[in-house]
């Protein structure tokens, strides 16, 4: 039955290949029907198994983590694209099982989506699980906050593995707790950097312990709920730090970790903080130091991520934001900047987005600084523009044009710097358009 | 120049999907208007402030986790907000806070969570939690004697049983039960509804009857609010209606 299984799979990918086209998700759905939702099952791993997962940062990290074993001349088996839920993962398998379901690699280094790491990883043996944070993501997707939390934590009660943890994160810190018997937990946090502060400065979920219920009192925080925090009922948050990033200079952008200084190409502290999460898998697996050197200063994003274009003359810099922090982010660095600039926001509610737009009242506009006209587009593009409207930005300086390409004619349309806002379903398109403008009127991807 | 003054309790805690945003709107169409909007926030173990004081009490929705941690606190208030309630003062809630006003809360697993008892419907969450009501609703309401569309988003689990005066009648969407063919509760001084949002992003209407009943408590003459550009939000408005009801 097994065998049968497994052929029909991989009958379904050579099919898929033959029509070029992605056998991303659909063999595994497939194979998920037929084996009664234990499709994970059926494949026999016997080397380590590294997952990542958390809202922001897994598609970053899972490669930087990659390139540390493949430049060690591992070899790996990795979901790429980001197929990460447990169907994706599965297709994954079958491409490269043999016919008795065995996957033979030295390493699988896995992005997983958080509501799927207990399912996937109850079937398949789990080495390191490292976890980056938890943000309000598509809140009707994913359910609140609370019960995804409970989810994984029900899952750490039993594992014995490796667990890396955001340490400066109350919501991923707690996972810690969960198995005392665990003596294979590791904290990653990162001091001060220079846009810190002393009181929150955007929408947040987990201000209380999820112990004892006090309010958790915060020596900085870096961004939304994420900094130095303790308990000072019960002192949850007190432990050593496995690895810490400090001297964190984004100008430059540099930072040090374990008392080795890096250089990375991206200047936000999100990077400082995946990169700090990378230097600790890396610690953990004793990776030559060349090599986490060269994957740490070499990373940088593509895909819509700090992506830069030229509309012509003028320059442009793509963010993905799917929720509240990320979006929060791409305003912070867009204010740190000198000059007048425009934004373009583009915003969806696709299924993928979750239907509910109500995250972007959690962000915060009115710390808009120098920004001269906003545009706004989207399946959702009013939404946006009342929402920015209400922060107080004068609406005679919006303009709301929810086709794409007329959006980015009209955001090229004057001289000066550009940033371009997308959610999830939007970036693609988007970039598309950003591309349309640049073969139409000169300028190309950066 | 015409002041109002809000209480928004727990902003702190229950501020799930965007319903801090209403706070904002509410300051941003009275300064519009010059009239002075102050809210003052309260959460738990602040000191209790003289509820009758304000002519608008705001109540947002939370995580369950959440829900539980502020229903003892709230019952400490249960004297004071009754008071106010009774003495005029508007009380606006979402979702969470809606629930909580009522009898009683019932959650998940069968847990009981006492209401404050203001008004006397109850809710009752299923057993399963994946049984929830979630998506874009629009709900036919009147108010002022016109009738309003009103779009927004709901995302609840609890069934609202009991409810005597809805607050809409549902045109798309769930409602206070799954497939209900009513939403919220209202009365003169009350809006409590599942709509986020949040719900006075797309309904200047709402916002306007709030920001009107309170400027006009104790008025001598009738004030009638200056009109706003509301442009942006008419046409937000429109492009879900024209979505979801043809």
């Amino acid at each position: 039955m097994k065998r049968l299984q497994i052929l029909i799979g991989k009958i379904i990918v050579k099919l898929l290949r033959l029509m070029h086209r992605n056998a991303g998700n659909l063999p595994g759905i497939v194979l998920w029907h037929l084996s009664r939702h234990k499709a994970v099952s059926m494949f026999k791993v016997d080397c380590p198994i590294i997952a990542i997962t958390g809202t922001n940062g897994k598609t970053s990290v899972t490669n930087c983590i990659a390139q540390l074993f493949e430049k060690s001349g591992k070899k790996l088996i990795i979901n790429r694209e980001g197929n990460n839920l447990d169907t994706g993962i599965c297709s994954l398998l079958l491409r490269h099982c043999d016919m008795k379901g065995r996957v033979k690699a030295d390493l699988l280094v896995l992005e997983t989506d958080e509501s799927h790491v207990p399912v996937v990883y109850s079937q398949l043996k789990l080495d390191t699980l490292v976890v980056l944070n938890f943000f309000r993501d598509q809140l009707d997707r994913n359910g609140e906050m609370e019960t995804l939390i409970q989810k994984i934590n029900g899952f750490c009660k039993t594992f014995e593995g490796n667990l890396i943890l955001n340490g400066n994160d109350p919501n991923t810190a707690r996972l810690g707790k969960a198995n005392p018997k665990n003596k294979n937990v590791k904290y990653f946090t990162a001091e001060r950097y220079q846009f810190a502060t002393d009181t929150i400065f955007e929408a947040s979920e987990g201000r209380f312990c999820p112990f004892c219920g006090e309010t958790l009192t915060y020596d900085y925080y870096q961004y939304s709920h994420i900094g130095k925090f303790r308990c000072p009922k019960c002192g949850f948050g007190d432990y050593t730090p496995y690895i810490t990033a400090s001297s964190i200079d984004l100008e430059k952008p540099v930072f040090t970790a374990d008392g080795h200084a890096y250089s990375p190409r991206l200047n936000s502290i999100y990077n400082v903080y995946n990169m700090t999460a990378v230097a600790a898998v890396a610690k953990l697996y004793n990776i030559d130091q060349k090599i986490t050197d060269e994957v740490i200063s070499k990373y940088t994003v593509k895909n819509g991520r700090m992506e830069n274009f030229m509309l012509g003359d003028r320059k442009a810099t793509l963010n993905l934001a799917k929720n509240p922090v990320g979006a929060n982010m791409t305003l912070r660095v867009m204010n740190e900047m000198n000059g007048e600039k425009e934004l373009l926001f583009v915003l969806n509610d696709n299924v993928a987005d979750g239907l509910d737009v109500s995250w972007i009242w959690d962000i915060n506009f009115s710390i808009f600084e120098r920004v001269t006209r906003v545009v706004t587009s989207g399946t959702r593009a009013y939404d946006i523009a009342v929402r920015i409207k209400c922060s107080g930005y004068d609406p005679a300086k919006i303009v709301v044009k929810p086709d794409l390409d007329e959006a980015v004619e009209e955001l090229a349309r004057t001289e000066g710097r550009k940033f371009v806002i997308a959610n999830y379903t939007a970036v693609q398109p988007t970039r598309s358009a950003l591309k349309r403008y640049s073969e139409k009127h000169g300028g190309g991807s950066k | 120049m015409k002041s109002i003054k809000i209480l928004h309790m727990y902003a702190d805690m229950l501020d799930l999907y965007g319903d801090g945003g209403n706070m904002e709107i509410m300051k941003y169409r009275c300064a519009k208007r010059g009239i002075e909007c102050q809210v003052d926030s309260y959460s738990i173990n602040s000191p209790k402030p003289d509820f009758s004081s304000y002519d608008l009490i705001y109540i947002g929705g939370g995580a369950d986790l959440e829900q539980q941690h502020i229903s003892e606190d709230l019952m400490k208030c249960r004297e004071g907000i009754m008071k106010a309630y009774k003495s005029g003062t508007f009380q606006f809630l979402i979702c969470g806070g809606y629930q909580l006003m009522g009898k009683f809360y019932r959650d998940a697993d069968g847990n009981e969570i006492k209401g404050l008892g203001l008004f006397d419907y109850h809710t009752v969450a299923p057993s399963s939690r994946k049984l929830r009501c979630i998506g874009n609703i629009v709900i036919r309401a009147e108010l002022d004697g016109k009738s309003v569309d009103i779009v927004g988003f709901e995302n609840h689990g609890g069934q609202t049983k009991g409810v005597k005066t809805p607050f809409g009648k549902v045109l798309c969407g769930n409602g206070n039960c799954a497939s209900s063919e009513f939403e919220g509760y209202f009365e003169k001084n009350v809006i409590a509804t599942y709509l986020h949002g949040p719900c006075l992003s797309k309904n200047p209407e709402v916002s306007d009857y709030m920001i009107s009943y309170c400027v006009n408590r104790g008025a001598s003459e009738k004030i009638t609010l200056q009109p706003l550009d509301d442009k942006l939000e008419n046409d937000c408005r429109k492009v879900m209606l024209d979505r979801l009801l043809k």
